[in-house]
């Protein structure tokens, strides 16, 4: 379903992403991690078609984002950590806007479904500024999944959702992966990848440092099977060892 | 205690100051510092330099008026007096000291004492006073300072520091007043009564003690002002104004020996108000707690380009129902038309035509022998040329609101051209709904003028506005091509949040992109204004100047589509290749 090779983004003189190549199949969540500076949305940015790659190949649902971008946009929806919304359109508008943008024409029944699930029906008629920063994300969330989108990425979609909001999150997440959605989630939050994820690409410095199932990259680079995502990230991308954990003071 | 809030203020002035100046190695800020410094210099410094007695116009119109100081004295008064009056009535809630979040988090925690975070207050309000005393000391130098630059200066800063000063004091006293139980309509109420006996005075005096006003008094300016003139130099009202005429007497003086003599009062009820204040132990900080938040919340909004979250966005119909089907272009039309507000929907444009057009077919029996129909037509022409130069810069629906959202509609499935021709429809149909509306006043106006000179006739007014309608989309879709592709190919320039520039780079910047813009649009009129004059001379050879108006508007107008196609094919093109990381990353 989403297919990378060879995905190259310069900034001058600065690499930020260097020859990565991986793919994500039907169903599969592939967790995007590593540390500050990596690339890791930058190479969201690109596979989303917002920024253009220097060089590489990205291929949605079979179309090549460079040569047919507008029949892999249609397939895809990108969640950023700050929920970009209009000011001046309700939450209805919001999903009246993009039910057209994207032909949508049943949108009044998913939209309300939609709302419903996000529990922000009785939020229909308010702008994003009468809405807490978890209500905006919740929109932006109803707004990306309209059109059931077939490839979906996140960045960081925990900030600022409730204990409650992270559960329903991660559910949405493995329910739309059982539907055959391919799925890429950027996050800092190792243990929610571990609960969410299936595969895992570790990037540093622009490079793709390791990608495979959570077991198999922790028999990578641990010599325990059970080693945790958080262990075996350290390693793979040498940052210093963990601090022992223990009473203060002794 | 206070040197370290000193500390805090002089190293963030200096470090702010050289940061400004480092920032000048990027072209974008250097060239909009040149040409605010020259713009500024023009427009208001030379005025400083210049001796007195050369300031022409501005001079003699210092000259004309009159020149007794205690007529002037009461005169600023009187405003100063409004001012505090509004400071007594107006505020409803607790006095709030205006700090950073991060002056809360540092200071109310640390064990400075109230009176010192008044000092502090006190002392950063120094630096906007005296920017605000040198844009005020140019403004009232540009119009007939008369070389007095600056004790006009002194003056102004007398006056804003003890306002300054009396609303801090006011605040405080009102919020003592709420916390002894006494509201904020009954507070009203006293001061407006106290205020209404001091004017009931006056009137009382003024009955008894000038001359009664005539009918024929009453239609002479000059009466007017002699009457004025005495209610404001004597009986009560100079005394009950004296502590407001202290403050005002040296921004007056006539030279520096009145201005000594001046100061030395109001430095005395400035000092009084200082310790109005300093004594004053009232608890603002929770209500400055609350307040900062706020500013934070609104500086974050501005840094991350959410302009909206400085006004207050109201739900707005939309201004027709988008249907799922059908050009997805139309979504962004849609958008920009229910972010321009709820009076652009099609039935108000209708509504406003035709009760136009029956005003204007009404009138044209009465009005026909008047002047009004000429003076109306060329000030709605007028008007309607300002909007096609000045109307793009002021209706902004299109990328240059968007520009932070430029992620959002790159994401869209949609092709370049597209997200191009939807972003600028909305202010193409906005502006070409107000010229097509001032056209029909024009035009009516035209039919209606009476016999003479600059009489046109009617049927060649109709011929005129005709192709003026047929023209005017094109031009509107040109001219908002302008900006549009500069906001794409310099976002940068356009930059809001902590990089965006301030000041004088803002006003140079807004000038170069002026002179740009105008240049661009009038390069981009010379195809369309060649096949006018082209088909226009061709044609009225046969058919008169009627005909050949229509026919030359209709190939101009074909031109200007075309023209407009290719910009927004070539709009579209630099928004597909838009980057805005890259400006980010350089």
């Amino acid at each position: 379903m989403i297919e990378v090779a060879g995905l190259t983004k310069l900034y001058g003189d600065f690499v930020a992403v260097n020859e990565l190549s991986f793919s994500v199949r039907p169903g599969e969540v592939v967790g995007l991690v590593g540390p500050n500076g990596a690339g890791k949305t930058t190479t969201l940015r690109c596979l989303a078609g917002i920024i253009p790659p220097t060089r590489g190949a990205i291929r949605v649902c079979g179309h090549d984002l460079a040569v047919d971008p507008i029949a892999a946009k249609k397939q895809l929806a990108f969640f950023t950590d700050e929920p970009r919304l209009f000011d001046y359109l309700t939450v209805w508008q919001h999903l009246n806007f993009v039910a057209r943008i994207y032909g949508v024409e049943n949108y009044e029944s998913i939209g309300r479904t939609l709302l419903e699930e996000l529990e922000i029906a009785d939020k229909a008629d308010n702008l994003p500024g009468e809405l807490s920063r978890g209500m905006k994300q919740k929109l932006a969330i109803a707004c990306g999944l309209l059109h059931s989108p077939k490839v979906i990425y996140f960045d960081e979609p925990l900030t600022g959702l409730d204990p409650l909001g992270i559960r329903r999150m991660k559910d949405s997440i493995l329910k739309r992966a059982r539907n055959g959605a391919a799925i890429i989630i950027s996050s800092h939050l190792l243990h929610l990848l571990e609960e969410v994820c299936s595969h895992i690409l570790i990037l540093k410095n622009g490079r793709k440092v390791i990608d495979g199932t959570i077991a198999e990259i922790a028999q990578k680079f641990s010599q325990q099977s059970d080693a945790s995502l958080e262990e075996v990230f350290f390693r793979a991308t040498d940052e210093p060892p963990k601090v022992e954990s223990g009473p203060i003071g002794k | 205690m206070i040197s370290a809030l000193f500390y805090l203020q002089f190293n963030s002035v200096k470090n702010r100051t050289v940061m400004r100046f480092k920032r000048l190695k990027q072209p974008k800020y250097l060239i909009g510092l040149v040409f605010g410094a020259i713009y500024f210099y023009f427009y208001f410094f030379r005025f400083l330099l210049m001796p007195r007695g050369r300031m022409g116009g501005a001079s003699s119109m210092a000259n004309a008026i009159p020149t007794d100081p205690i007529f002037y004295e009461s005169i600023g008064a009187l405003i100063l007096f409004g001012i505090v009056l509004l400071a007594w009535v107006v505020p409803h809630q607790r006095a709030a000291l205006a700090f950073t979040e991060a002056e809360v988090a540092f200071l109310f925690p640390a064990p400075v004492s109230r009176k010192s975070l008044i000092h502090f207050k006190l002392m950063r309000s120094q630096l906007a006073i005296l920017f605000t005393v040198l844009f005020l000391t140019l403004l009232s130098n540009r119009f007939g300072g008369a070389g007095r630059g600056l004790i006009r200066a002194a003056g102004w800063w007398v006056i804003l520091l003890t306002l300054n000063l009396h609303f801090l004091a006011s605040s405080f006293a009102l919020t003592r007043l709420m916390d002894r139980g006494l509201s904020n309509w009954k507070r009203r109420v006293a001061v407006l009564l106290l205020v209404a006996l001091a004017v009931g005075g006056v009137v009382a005096w003024a009955v008894r003690s000038t001359p009664e006003l005539t009918s024929g008094d009453l239609a002479n300016v000059r009466s007017l002002s002699d009457y004025f003139d005495q209610v404001m130099v004597s009986g009560p009202l100079p005394y009950l104004l004296y502590p407001f005429r202290l403050v005002v007497k040296p921004y007056l003086a006539a030279d520096w020996i009145s201005f000594l003599n001046a100061i030395w009062p109001a430095l005395l009820l400035m000092l009084a108000h200082y310790i109005w204040v300093i004594r004053a132990d009232v608890a603002f900080e929770e209500a400055s707690v609350e307040a900062s938040k706020k500013l934070a919340e609104k500086v974050a909004a501005m840094r991350a380009g959410n302009r909206g979250a400085l006004t207050k966005f109201k739900k707005k119909r939309a201004p027709f129902n988008l249907q799922p089907r059908g050009w997805p272009l139309i979504a962004l039309l849609w958008k920009n038309l229910i972010n321009a507000g709820g009076a652009f929907t099609a039935r108000t444009w209708i509504s406003i035509a035709v009760a136009l057009i029956v005003m204007a077919l009404a009138l044209r029996g009465t009005m026909a022998r008047s002047n009004w129909t000429m003076l109306v037509g060329m000030f709605t022409a007028m008007v309607g040329a300002w909007a096609l130069l000045i109307g793009p810069q002021i209706v902004r629906q299109d990328f240059r609101q968007d520009l932070p959202n430029m992620d959002l509609l790159k994401g869209f499935p949609l092709r370049g051209w597209q997200v191009a021709l939807g972003q600028i429809l909305a202010p193409t149909i906005i502006l070409t709904g107000v010229h097509w509306l001032l056209l029909v006043i024009a035009v009516a106006c035209a039919c209606a003028m009476p016999a003479g000179i600059m009489r046109i006739p009617p049927l060649l007014a109709l011929a005129i506005g005709a192709g003026l309608a047929m023209v005017l989309p094109g031009l509107n879709l040109i001219s908002l091509l302008i900006p549009n592709g500069a906001v794409l190919l310099f976002p940068a320039w356009f930059q809001t949040g902590k990089d965006a520039p301030t000041g004088i780079e803002a006003t140079g910047q807004r000038i170069v992109f002026a002179l740009g813009q105008f240049l661009a649009y009038g390069l981009s009129l010379i195809p369309a204004v060649a096949a006018f004059f082209g088909v226009f001379l061709l044609t009225q050879f046969f058919a008169g100047d009627a005909v050949a108006v229509i026919a030359a508007s209709f190939a101009t107008a074909l031109v200007l589509l075309a023209e407009a196609g290719l910009g927004v094919m070539l709009l579209g093109s630099l928004f597909e290749r838009f980057d805005l990381s890259k400006e980010t990353a350089n």
